[in-house]
C-alpha cells in the first residue's frame, strides 16, 4: 500500500488539495482539533490540529494507520516521514509573494525578506528531499493553475494516483473565491 | 507488489566501525529513530540535499526562522 501525502508550504493551497482529493472519492484523514476559522473557511483537513510535524519529529506518528489514506503533511515535515513505507506525494506551489502575504495577514504582522528568503529556501529543500528519498514519487501542482484550470489539473493528478479520482466531484472543490491574496493585488498595494 | 515497488524497498548493507555503530545507538536513545539504519540512512539524505557546493539549501538560520513562524502560525508546538 502506498501513504498519500499533500504537502507544500504553508498557505499552498495544501486545504484545497486535501478538499479536492475528498471530493474526488479518496480516503482523506483529518480530525476537528482546529477549526475553520476566516483563513481558512472550509477547514484545514489537519491531524493532530495541524502539528503533526511534532509527533513526526519524536517518531510517535502512527502513519501505518493511514495506509491507502491522505494525509496532509507540511514541507518542513516531509524529511521526518518514517521509512519503510512508500509515498506518493502532490506537493503545493504557490508564488512566495502570496504566500507571504497570506502569512501576514495570518500573523497580523509583516514578514520581511528574511522570512521569504527561510521559506524559499525550505521549499528547495523539501524538492531536492523528495527528489534524493528513493521510496518517494511526487508531483507539483501550482495553486493558481488549479485554480485557473481546475479540470486539467485535477486530471493531471488523477494520472499520478493511478485514476481513482472522481474528476467531475473534483474540480467542484476548487472555489475561486477563495483565491484572496492574488499576486496582482499585492502589488496594487504596495503601489498604493 | 509490482518490479518498481520492489525496487524502491530494495536495501543493502554497509560496514561502519562497531564503536561508530555503538555511538549512534546511545545517540538516537529517546529520539524518533528506531534504528541506526534509519539514523544513519536520514544523515545521508541530509548530506546529499546539500548544494553542490556544499552549501545547505536550507540553513540552521532558515531553519529556526521557519520554526519560529511555523509556532506562531500553529503548525508547530
Amino acid at each position: 500500500m502506498v501513504n498519500y501525502i499533500v504537502s507544500g508550504l504553508e498557505r499552498s493551497g495544501t486545504s484545497m488539495m486535501m478538499q479536492i482529493l475528498k471530493m474526488g472519492g479518496m480516503k482523506v484523514a483529518y480530525d476537528d482539533k482546529r477549526p475553520p476559522d476566516e483563513h481558512n473557511p472550509r477547514g484545514y483537513f489537519e491531524l493532530e490540529g495541524g502539528k503533526i510535524i511534532n509527533r513526526l519529529i519524536d517518531g510517535s506518528f502512527p502513519i501505518e494507520m493511514y495506509d491507502g489514506m491522505v494525509i496532509k503533511v507540511t514541507a518542513y515535515g516531509l524529511r521526518y516521514l518514517p521509512d519503510g513505507y512508500d509515498y506518493k506525494v502532490i506537493y503545493m506551489l504557490r508564488d512566495i509573494d502570496e504566500i507571504m502575504a497570506s502569512m501576514s495577514k495570518m500573523l497580523n504582522e509583516n514578514l520581511g525578506d528574511e522570512d521569504r528568503r527561510a521559506f524559499e529556501n525550505l521549499n528547495k529543500f523539501a524538492l531536492k528531499i523528495m527528489r534524493i528519498r528513493e521510496d518517494m514519487e511526487y508531483i507539483t501542482v501550482n495553486y493558481r493553475d488549479v485554480i485557473e484550470h481546475p479540470r486539467r489539473e485535477i486530471e493531471m493528478v488523477n494520472d499520478f494516483l493511478g485514476g481513482v479520482l472522481d474528476v467531475e466531484s473534483a474540480v467542484r472543490a476548487v472555489d475561486p473565491a477563495l483565491y484572496r491574496n492574488r499576486k496582482e493585488n499585492i502589488v496594487k498595494e504596495v503601489n498604493k | 507488489m509490482s518490479e518498481k515497488q520492489e525496487n524502491k524497498r530494495r536495501y543493502t548493507t554497509v560496514s561502519i566501525p562497531t564503536t561508530l555503530f555503538k555511538k549512534i545507538e546511545r545517540r538516537i536513545e529517546g529520539t524518533g529513530f528506531t534504528s541506526v539504519s534509519s539514523y544513519v540512512t536520514y544523515v545521508l539524505r541530509e548530506i546529499l540535499a546539500e548544494d553542490e557546493n556544499g552549501k545547505e539549501p536550507f540553513s540552521k538560520e532558515d531553519e529556526e526562522r521557519v520554526k519560529e513562524r511555523l509556532r506562531a502560525l500553529g503548525y508547530l508546538e
